[in-house]
């Protein structure tokens, strides 16, 4: 059955990078004096790794949370792009839309690799199998991380905090078989300047559309089709 | 309910807003749309500059990991990559690179 092969999938690289990174934010969020409630509605339902990470750090100062609210949303805006890039993939089915909370980078990266390759009726199902036990391996991390953050040490949060960036890595070496994904890595690369020069909030957002664009018209102009001529399919 | 709570709610509803209009803008759309290809590309792109930007000069606990650390562990895990596949174990390698370089340095 599809969806337990891909609950399988889930629990090897991927949710050991879910884990880490959701027990340091669980850690994080107490730190802060948030108490576990918090945290586990924040990972859970929130489920967008640096708007969350803005939000808990803005709290930490007072009256910081709410001028914090869009920082955090346009840090995660990301979604949008990645929900428009899946939701074709997930067939015509009314059930489809039971995909929604688990759109995020891990379960988001992985299924641009695999749906490809599914037939289509099996599409939804692999990605609602890795996708919820993507979201349980963040909970329960979160849990652990809330729990156990006073005895981590400042060098075991950097190790937990690097793991995701590192698997992120890896996700994009493979993509980068395909010359669109490539261009697009490529893209992202050359706009890094941008996340180092312009205000945190939405600094990755910004280099994100200006390099993933570029990458998008250098893709058209290599395939002589134009941008501007083009309708949105209403079929 | 306090200030925390409201900004989460605010955050969650946004989310559900940015997933949902995602979705909703797709629906009618086929993966090879130019549209959907430019969604791909923004968010690859995206992911990209996270990761440099993680190694090169990042905020927080993470900047605590000397930059060698970090650029030799991301180096390690690429390595592995190549030269055995899977995910795991190239992860597990870069992130055992980047310990043993970070406590050494």
């Amino acid at each position: 059955m599809i969806f337990r092969t891909a609950c399988r999938e889930a629990l090897g690289a991927p949710a050991l990078a879910m884990a880490a990174t959701f027990l340091a934010f669980g850690a994080a969020v107490q730190a802060v004096g948030l108490g576990l409630g918090w945290a586990l509605a924040s990972a859970l339902l929130v489920y967008g790794m640096p708007g969350q990470m803005v939000l808990v750090t803005a709290v930490a100062t007072p009256g910081g949370a709410l001028p914090a609210v869009l920082g955090a949303a346009t840090a995660n805006a990301r979604f949008l792009p990645m929900a428009v890039a899946l939701t074709p993939w997930l067939g015509k089915s009314k059930l489809r839309w039971l995909a929604l909370p688990f759109i995020a980078v891990t379960p988001w990266a992985m299924a641009m690799r695999r749906l490809p390759g599914l037939p289509p009726e099996h599409r939804l199902g692999w990605f609602l199998g890795f996708g919820l036990t993507s979201w349980l391996v963040a909970g329960g991390a979160t849990i652990i991380g809330h729990v156990i953050a006073p005895f981590l040490q400042a060098w075991m949060l950097a190790a937990l905090l690097f793991v995701n960036p590192l698997y992120f890595a890896l996700i994009l070496a493979g993509e980068t078989r395909a010359a669109p994904s490539r261009r697009a890595v490529i893209g992202g690369l050359c706009a890094t300047p941008l996340v180092l020069l312009l205000p945190p909030a939405w600094a990755l957002l910004a280099a994100g559309v200006v390099g993933g664009t570029l990458a998008f018209l250098w893709g058209q102009f290599l395939s002589g089709q134009s941008v501007s001529g083009q309708a949105i399919d209403r079929r | 309910m306090t200030g925390a709570d409201l900004a989460l709610l605010l955050l969650i509803l946004a989310g559900l807003a940015l997933r949902g209009g995602g979705m909703l803008l797709a629906v009618r759309l086929r993966p090879d749309h130019p549209m959907v290809r430019w969604a791909a590309s923004v968010a690859l792109a995206t992911l990209a500059a996270f990761v440099a930007a993680s190694v090169l000069a990042p905020a927080g606990a993470l900047a605590g990991i000397p930059f060698a650390a970090r650029l030799a562990g991301l180096v390690s895990a690429l390595a592995v990559l190549a030269w055995r596949g899977g995910l795991l174990a190239p992860l597990l390698a870069g992130l055992g690179v980047t310990l043993g370089l970070a406590a050494a340095l």
